[in-house]
């Protein structure tokens, strides 16, 4: 093959498709517009909450059961209240449904809860809203698990004593740690948060390093139709062989898909180092993932481009091509089909195993180092990396000969024995 | 009419092998797409210097044998000889390929393209830059280098890869109905650029379906039909083997009442056929010793399209 001849076709493919519009607002817009509508959110979000506290919020509560202890309650204004937390939330004590009924009506209430009779059998409160009540606000507010805490400690009061009754309205408080190089440090976060940090990153990384490969892939399908369509390969062909065609296509658009990917993985660079300077001890970036992910990028560019162009090439037109190239597309994908076993167990069996197929490695791979960068040997690394690349080879070799084949067809799509015969 | 056979051509040319003085040579050539049989045992060879005409009916099998010759496809069986060897990537560059079903990027700006298919063929860039901006000015399109090719008429396209096909001045040249959709102008100027290949011992194929200009341009032919070579040969040669026995006379005088057997042609004069032992030079002397004033005197020469028609429709 000619290197200078592969150069021109992959600068020409490089230039043709990275001064399209589409190209450039998917490359640079997509970070901004995801950091965009992340600042909207949250913006939003904080202002719904700081709205939300400045608000009183009142609950009325009936007790048919009597079993609540009045105690708890103070008297203001002739009404028992109790202050169920630290913000503005109020419960106020009704003897009546009526009584509340007529203030959950009026506005004041946000609803109102009923200990009925048969509590103490069912265990059942019944929770009334007005029809004013936003269905949300209710949903959303915490005063349920401050009215079980009321109810536990008006149940327990008197009947049991000291410590018991004190591990009865608090089983246990968690104090989580995380082994490190300097032994277990304690971590002051709460489970779901350290589930949330943990995986998110990787899943963030793992989902950009397919659309990165699955875009870049797409602009090879893009390009053969393009060339099919428009007649132009047989004075491509005249000029130049199928193989260094197919080469120049796959390094041209691949610096384009490398381009979006470095943009695309900067952005979650930015996240992570924001997210470890916030959540220091929870977060840790994953640099081992991101300095390996170019490299896996390219090595599952290679190989899923290669096989992607030649069998666009047995496409007649750009519809055609795409759908003979979904197959390889769905393979590629299968990582994410499975995202929580692979998050929650890196390195169980489904995640070594799909480390060593050269589909679903450089997904697999990434995800496990940075989800648990000492769960994976260095020979797993270096491993899926040898496959990949044997994988690779084979494909460009077999793709080059399908492309010489499927570049000139047109029309009815010959059956695989004449491909084949064709192809030798 | 049986293909031409050639039997004594060696896989791979011996030391003391002469190679042959064909620029693009083809022996035994087959192949065949499934069950179809686009060529069949075809052999020919297209000299230095000379305008080559590959003709044949739609579905003859004319693009299949282009594609072969440049190394597009490969054989099923046969040798193909390109430059007096078996083709390789390098000898690509020494070629130009327009083919019937010429494909542009649309979106491209015209320059670009030119500079791109220059690259292509191994041309530096500013060289490709210099050639795309010169051949440009020759198919008088300068005007529209830095526009996008989708802009350009039907027309103006077709000369934009006619440049392209020429810009790297390839010693042989393979242009697949390069007049068609050209108007006259444009028809007289490629016919000029044909030729000035031919004077400056550049080989070119013309594949085309317009006859005249094969006989205006074209030294030797083949005709294939249904993938077999039907007729190969010198023009003028082929010409007088598929022309009746028979002359135009022109004279004032009547024919009939001299008691030659003739009828009067549409172009004015005596059309008569010569007994089989007689020639035309020969008719003519007669024609004169024996008192006729002859004013004009014409060896009645078969149409390239008339043999055409014959040849294909099964007449032959």
């Amino acid at each position: 093959m000619r290197i200078r001849r592969i150069a021109a076709v992959a600068r020409f493919e490089l230039l043709s498709v990275v001064k399209r519009w589409s190209y450039l607002l998917a490359t640079f817009g997509l970070p901004l517009f995801l950091a965009a509508i992340s600042g909207i959110v949250i913006g939003l979000q904080t202002y719904f909450f700081s709205q939300r506290a400045e608000e009183s919020s009142q609950f009325g509560l009936i007790d048919e059961a009597k079993v609540l202890d009045r105690s708890l309650f103070e008297t203001q204004d002739g009404e028992l209240r109790w202050k169920a937390n630290e913000g503005a939330d109020e419960v106020l004590l009704y003897e009546s449904r009526e009584e509340a009924s007529k203030e959950l009506g009026s506005g004041r209430l946000r609803a109102m809860y009923v200990i009925e009779q048969d509590y103490l059998a069912n265990g059942q409160v019944r929770a009334v809203e007005s029809e004013k009540t936003p269905l949300l606000s209710m949903r959303g507010t915490s005063i349920e698990p401050l009215l079980r805490k009321l109810l536990r400690k008006s149940l327990v009061q008197g009947r049991l004593d000291g410590d018991v009754k004190e591990r009865v309205l608090s089983p246990a408080f968690f104090l989580r740690s995380r082994l490190g190089p300097d032994g277990d440090e304690v971590v002051d976060v709460d489970e779901a948060l350290d589930l949330l940090v943990r995986t998110s990153i990787p899943l963030f990384l793992g989902i950009l390093l397919l659309t990165a490969l699955l875009s870049a892939s797409g602009y090879l399908v893009q390009t053969v139709s393009t060339d099919k369509e428009s007649k132009i390969v047989e004075v491509l062909l005249s000029s130049v062989t199928p193989e260094e065609i197919l080469a120049g296509k796959l390094f041209g658009l691949g610096a384009a898909g490398l381009v979006q990917f470095a943009a695309w993985s900067s952005m979650v660079v930015f996240v992570a180092v924001s997210a470890s300077a916030a959540l220091a001890g929870v977060v840790s970036i994953p640099w081992g993932a991101l300095a390996l992910a170019p490299v896996f990028f390219v090595l599952g560019y290679l190989f899923l481009g290669s096989l992607m162009l030649a069998t666009a090439a047995l496409g007649a037109n750009a519809a055609e091509s795409q759908k003979l190239t979904m197959g390889w597309a769905m393979l590629a994908i299968l990582p994410l089909m499975v995202p929580v076993i692979l998050l929650e167990e890196p390195n169980g069996i489904l995640g070594q195993v799909m480390t060593w197929i050269p589909f679903t490695s450089p997904l697999t791979v990434i995800v496990r180092l940075a989800v648990d960068p000492s769960g994976i040997a260095w020979w797993e690394v270096g491993g899926s990396m040898l496959v990949l690349l044997i994988s690779t080879w084979l494909s460009i070799r077999i793709g080059a000969r399908l492309f010489r084949v499927g570049f000139l067809l047109t029309g009815t799509m010959p059956s695989l024995a004449e491909l084949w015969r064709q192809a030798r | 009419m049986a293909a031409v056979t050639v039997t004594d051509w060696p896989t791979r040319p011996p030391s003391r092998y002469t190679v042959p003085m064909g620029v693009l040579a083809y022996r035994g050539v087959s192949k065949r797409f499934g069950q179809h049989s686009a060529l069949d045992g075809v052999s020919l060879e297209v000299a230095q210097g000379e305008v080559f005409g590959l003709l044949g009916p739609n579905g003859a099998g004319k693009t299949t044998l282009i594609r072969i010759g440049l190394d597009i496809l490969r054989p099923d069986e046969g040798e193909v000889s390109l430059f007096g060897a078996a083709p390789t990537p390098h000898m690509l560059d020494r070629t130009a390929y327009l083919p019937e079903e010429r494909g542009v990027y649309r979106r491209a700006k015209v320059r670009e393209l030119l500079t791109y298919l220059g690259r292509l063929k191994g041309m530096k860039r500013a060289a490709a830059a210099a050639a795309a901006d010169h051949w440009l000015e020759r198919v008088s399109l300068s005007r529209v280098a830095d526009q996008r090719v989708e802009s350009l008429s039907k027309g103006m396209t077709q000369k934009v890869q006619i440049a392209a096909c020429l810009m790297s001045d390839p010693e042989l040249c393979v242009l697949d109905e390069p007049f068609s959709g050209l108007d006259p102008v444009n028809v007289a100027l490629v016919t000029e650029l044909i030729e000035e290949r031919r004077r400056s011992g550049r080989t070119t194929v013309l594949s085309t379906h317009m006859m005249h200009q094969v006989e205006a341009l074209c030294d030797r032919v083949a005709l294939i039909h249904r993938g077999k070579l039907v007729v190969y040969g010198r023009l003028d040669e082929i010409r007088r083997r598929y022309s009746p026995h028979e002359v135009i006379v022109w004279t004032e005088m009547d024919l009939l009442a001299l008691g030659v057997e003739a009828t009067q042609h549409k172009a004015g004069g005596w059309r008569v056929e010569l007994p089989a032992s007689a020639t035309a030079s020969g008719y003519l002397n007669e024609l004169v010793r024996n008192g006729v004033l002859v004013d004009r005197y014409e060896p009645l020469v078969a149409r390239m399209d008339e043999i055409f028609v014959h040849l294909v429709s099964g007449e032959h």
